[in-house]
Parts: C-alpha cells; sequence; structure tokens
C-alpha cells in the first residue's frame, strides 16, 4: 500500500481518506466518525475492499462512545465473521461489555484474552480502566503500578498514571511519572508545561523554583504557550514575594516576571487588533498584572 | 588519461539495462510477498519483553537524564545500580542459548530467511551472468583501479579496458541495492524485498529476542549508567529564553478548531 503518495486518495474517496487521517492521528471526534463511517459501511462496502475491516473497528469503537449500540453491534458481528477466534476482536467485544456497563462479563472477557497471551498489554490496560470506570481509583492505581513494572515502556499508562495520581492529589508521585514522559520525549513543551504545573502546585520554595525552569522550558520549546507564560510569571512573582528569599534572588525574579508581562501584553495587542472586546481584553490583563505586581512588592 | 569514450549500442540499453531493473524489482516484489505467507508468529514471553523495556528505559535515563532535575536522575540511578539491592545487581536471568540445533523454531526461520534471500539472489545473478555475458552493459561514473577488474567485468577478457565499466552482474548488483527506496516507496516500510535491511539486522543482532545475552546486557548497562553525570539542561534556561523576544507569529492568525465531539 502507498503511505506517502496517496494524497490523490483524497479525490477519488474523500471519506475514506478523512477516516485514515482520524485514525493515523488518533483523533477522537466519535460522532463525526460515526457519521463518516455508518454513511460509507452502507453504501460503498463493496468500493473499500480490504480497508473495510479496520474501518470496522474505528466505527465500532466512535460508536461505543455516542452510544450508538446497533451500530456498534453491527460492526462486531461483522468483524467477528471474518476473523473468528482473533484477540484483537475479543478485546472489542469486551470493550462493548465495558460500555453496557456489564463490568464483570467483559473482565472475564480480558482474562480470557490474557490467559492465551499473557504479554497482550491492550487487554491489562483495559481491565484497568474498567476500575477506574467503577471509580475505584485506589485499586486502579495500584494496578497500573503492577503494569507498569512489566512494561516500562508504556508511555499511554504513565501519563494515565500521572492522571490518577494527580485526581488523588498525590503530587509527588505523578510528578515522577511526568519526569518519565520528559524523558522519553524531551521535546514535547506540553509534558514540560504539567511537570511545571504540578510542581508549582506542590508549593515550597524548591519546588517554585524547578516550575519556573520548566515553564520557561515550556516557553523555550513552544513559544506560542501562553499557559507556560502565565506559569512563569506566577511562579517568578510568588518566588519574589516570598520573605525567605535573599536580595539576589528576589531581583532575578522580578525580572523574570517584568519580562513575562512584557511577554503577555504583546501576545494581547497582536491578538487584540482592532477589534473591540479584544481591546476590553488587553486592558483587563494589564490590570490584573499590575495588580498583581502591588501585591508582590 | 584521456580514453576516447566507448559508444555502446543503444540495443544494449534497451534489453538489458532495462531488463535486468525490471527483473530485479519484480523478484524483489516477490520475494515480499513470499515472506509474507511464510512468516512465523514469534512468542515472546512476558520477561523477555519486561527486559528490553527495561533496557529501553535505562538507556533513555543515560540520554535524557539531563531533561529531569537532579534529585529524579539520582533517585533512578540508585535504584538501578545500588549496590545492594539495584535492579541491575540483582536481577539474573536464566540464560537459555538459542543453539540452531535443539531450537526447532530458529531452524526453520533461518532456513526460510535462507531460501526467500539469499537463495534468489545467487540464482538470479548466476542466471544473469550466463544470459548477459560477453559484453559492457554500463559504467559507473567514478574511475576504478585495475583490481575491480576481475570483480566486475566477468566474461570480458579485455586487459586494456578501464575498470569503470562493469558488466552486467554487477549492475544487477547494483539494482538489488537501489531499488531499496523503491520498494519502500510501493509496499510500505516494512517490507521483505528489502534484503540490505535484513542483512543489517542480521550482523547487529535483532534487539528483541537474544535472551542469551540478557544478563550481559544488564552487566553493560550498568556500567554504562555508573558512567554518567547529571548535566541538568535547565541550568540557564531562563537566560536563553529572555535574551530575545517570544515569536509569536502565526499565533492569532486564523481560527483555532473548537471541540472534539
Amino acid at each position: 500500500m502507498l503511505y506517502e503518495s496517496m494524497s490523490f486518495l483524497y479525490y477519488l474517496n474523500p471519506e475514506k481518506y478523512k477516516l485514515r487521517k482520524w485514525r493515523e492521528d488518533n483523533h477522537r471526534n466519535s460522532e463525526q466518525i460515526v457519521d463518516v463511517g455508518e454513511e460509507l459501511i452502507n453504501e460503498h462496502a463493496s468500493k473499500l475492499g480490504d480497508d473495510i475491516w479496520i474501518i470496522y473497528e474505528q466505527v465500532m469503537i466512535a460508536a461505543l462512545d455516542c452510544s450508538r449500540d446497533d451500530l456498534a453491534w453491527t460492526c462486531l458481528q461483522e468483524l467477528k465473521k471474518q476473523f473468528p477466534g482473533s484477540q484483537r476482536v475479543k478485546r472489542l467485544a469486551g470493550m462493548r461489555l465495558e460500555a453496557l456497563e456489564k463490568y464483570e462479563d467483559a473482565s472475564k472477557q480480558y482474562d480470557s484474552i490474557l490467559q492465551d497471551d499473557p504479554t497482550n498489554t491492550a487487554a491489562r490496560k483495559r481491565k484497568i480502566s474498567i476500575l477506574k470506570a467503577q471509580g475505584k481509583s485506589a485499586e486502579a492505581i495500584r494496578e497500573l503500578n503492577e503494569y507498569l513494572e512489566q512494561f516500562v515502556g508504556d508511555q499511554e499508562a504513565w501519563h494515565e498514571l500521572s492522571e490518577l495520581y494527580i485526581n488523588e492529589h498525590d503530587y509527588g508521585k505523578a510528578a515522577f511519572c511526568l519526569e518519565e514522559l520528559m524523558m522519553t520525549n524531551p521535546h514535547n513543551h506540553l509534558y514540560c508545561e504539567q511537570y511545571a504545573e504540578v510542581k508549582y502546585t506542590q508549593g515550597g520554595l524548591e519546588n517554585l523554583e524547578l516550575s519556573r525552569k520548566y515553564f520557561a522550558q515550556a516557553l523555550k520549546l513552544n513559544n506560542g504557550n501562553m499557559r507556560a507564560l502565565f506559569g512563569l510569571y506566577m511562579s517568578a512573582s510568588h518566588i519574589a514575594a516570598s520573605p525567605k528569599v535573599n536580595a539576589t534572588v528576589k531581583k532575578a525574579n522580578v525580572k523574570y516576571a517584568a519580562w513575562a508581562t512584557n511577554q503577555i501584553n504583546r501576545a494581547y495587542q497582536l491578538a487584540g487588533r482592532g477589534t473591540k472586546e479584544n481591546k476590553c481584553s488587553v486592558k483587563a490583563v494589564e490590570e490584573m498584572l499590575e495588580s498583581m505586581q502591588i501585591t508582590m512588592s | 588519461m584521456a580514453e576516447p569514450e566507448l559508444l555502446l549500442d543503444s540495443n544494449i540499453r534497451l534489453w538489458v539495462v532495462l531488463p535486468i531493473v525490471f527483473i530485479t524489482f519484480l523478484v524483489g516484489v516477490i520475494r515480499h510477498y513470499v515472506s509474507i505467507l511464510l512468516q512465523s508468529d514469534k512468542k515472546l514471553t512476558l520477561e523477555q519483553v519486561s527486559d528490553s523495556q527495561i533496557l529501553i528505559r535505562s538507556r533513555i535515563l543515560r540520554e535524557n537524564g539531563k531533561y529531569i532535575p537532579k534529585q529524579s536522575f539520582l533517585m533512578r540511578k540508585f535504584y538501578f545500580n545500588n549496590q545492594e539491592d539495584g535492579f541491575f545487581k540483582n536481577t539474573k536471568r536464566k540464560v537459555v542459548p538459542p543453539s540452531p540445533m535443539t531450537d526447532p523454531s530458529m531452524l526453520t526461520d533461518m532456513m526460510k530467511g535462507n531460501v526467500t534471500n539469499v537463495l534468489p539472489m545467487i540464482l538470479i545473478g548466476g542466471w544473469i551472468n550466463w544470459t548477459f555475458s560477453g559484453f559492457v552493459t554500463t559504467k559507473v561514473p567514478f574511475p576504478l583501479t585495475l583490481r575491480f577488474k576481475p570483480m566486475l567485468q566477468q566474461g570480458i577478457e579485455l586487459l586494456s579496458l578501464d575498470a569503470s565499466w562493469v558488466s552486467s552482474a554487477s549492475w544487477y548488483f547494483l539494482n538489488v541495492f537501489g531499488l531499496r527506496s523503491m520498494y519502500s516507496l510501493i509496499l510500505g516500510q516494512d517490507n521483505g524485498a528489502d534484503q540490505s535491511r535484513i542483512m543489517q539486522e542480521q550482523m547487529s543482532g535483532a534487539a528483541m529476542a537474544m535472551p542469551a545475552d540478557t544478563n550481559k546486557a544488564f552487566k553493560a548497562e550498568w556500567e554504562a549508567l555508573e558512567l554518567t553525570d547529571h548535566q541538568w539542561a535547565l541550568e540557564n534556561i531562563e537566560e536563553e529564553l529572555m535574551s530575545r523576544e517570544l515569536d509569536l507569529d502565526g499565533m492569532f492568525s486564523k481560527e483555532l478548531p473548537t471541540g472534539i465531539f
């Protein structure tokens, strides 16, 4: 199959191209997928050839998201007919049971997959998400930790674990998970930013310094990350406002905060060229920054 | 040493050069599909998968440890390398060297590999040599020494001929390696016709399924990690960042797509 030079496919069959793009980019626009996919399956099944099976899978998961149980059932039946005994199809059957909240049956389904193939990561992850759906976050965290002991390289799992820890307010451990992600993806500014936010939430002078540094890193990786810019401003001003710092540190942080203020104003000026309501938001940002400065000095 | 340029019959171009290209290409495509048919599932144990991922994690720690705070780096290094209960110090795996005689699946894999890759190359190379022999096919654009003559000019017994003029067998081998990028364009990335890639893999050893080397791999990682130091990349990040204004171009030029549902 031609992968690189298939842009002409767009003109031949735009729906198929759209579905493939969504699949490869991991989009979760389930309503759109269901619309396009349903039409494709019902009208043009013959034209799709072998692609139809992966489209069935994609549409089925989207249908489960939109509570379209009828469509999900149809897709599942077709896949079962074509691939009897496939573990991938078994996992989809388990997902359907999860969507119907039949968690016991779904769990049994995944256990049977794991008996055949203990290295199947998808089944393990579905079992953990069952626990999460049932609200048993402590157990989910424990299971996810065990999973990660075996499969240390699974980045999706590390991210999920960091989210669970943040929900439990265990920021130290969440920071650990985000560090793993930062190491494996050093150029991803979003992980840096999330790590900085966790450190900021933890509080304490050392963590504030770390958070300022990682906000700066996120900004360096992506100059347009407004959240990181605001985070930089807030952490710098907090450090400057703290009574425990010496004069040089305070001066440096005031400088950083001032620079951040400038950049924020610049960004809002750029955004608000011309339109009236944007002029109001520019003014609001300026006032907010000034008021923070007053509390600081 | 300006030699008069040899003018080759244009029939050579039509009936030799192009057919060899087609033959090589088609044989490659056939090899790809045959390898798909003959593929056997490689079952990996949980331990193997786990170990390979741990080794990758340790390597990433060495390479990208400079992006995380010093404390975190030391914590992880301690976990791996600690004298009493570090992972690399303590974990010993049962080593079963996969000798080709005892392990039947390895034997069949090797045979299949040989049949699909080496054998066709030898057969077709020999056939081309026999069919298209006795004349010069093409000229390589760089000058070669005389020692290449017997290798590249099989079947042409001319002492005075410049070594740059090569026979059809060498054109065939040139094609085998040159059509690699064509294969990845037509057959997708992981294709079975990519012979040089397979040979590279055989030489460097499979990263995943080499259980005999796990203990050695652990020891190697332990040593490498001991030597690694933490040079924090974010030491002067504020100065670097604030040395110039932020590049906000293109941020607000168009409507951002909202919502996913």
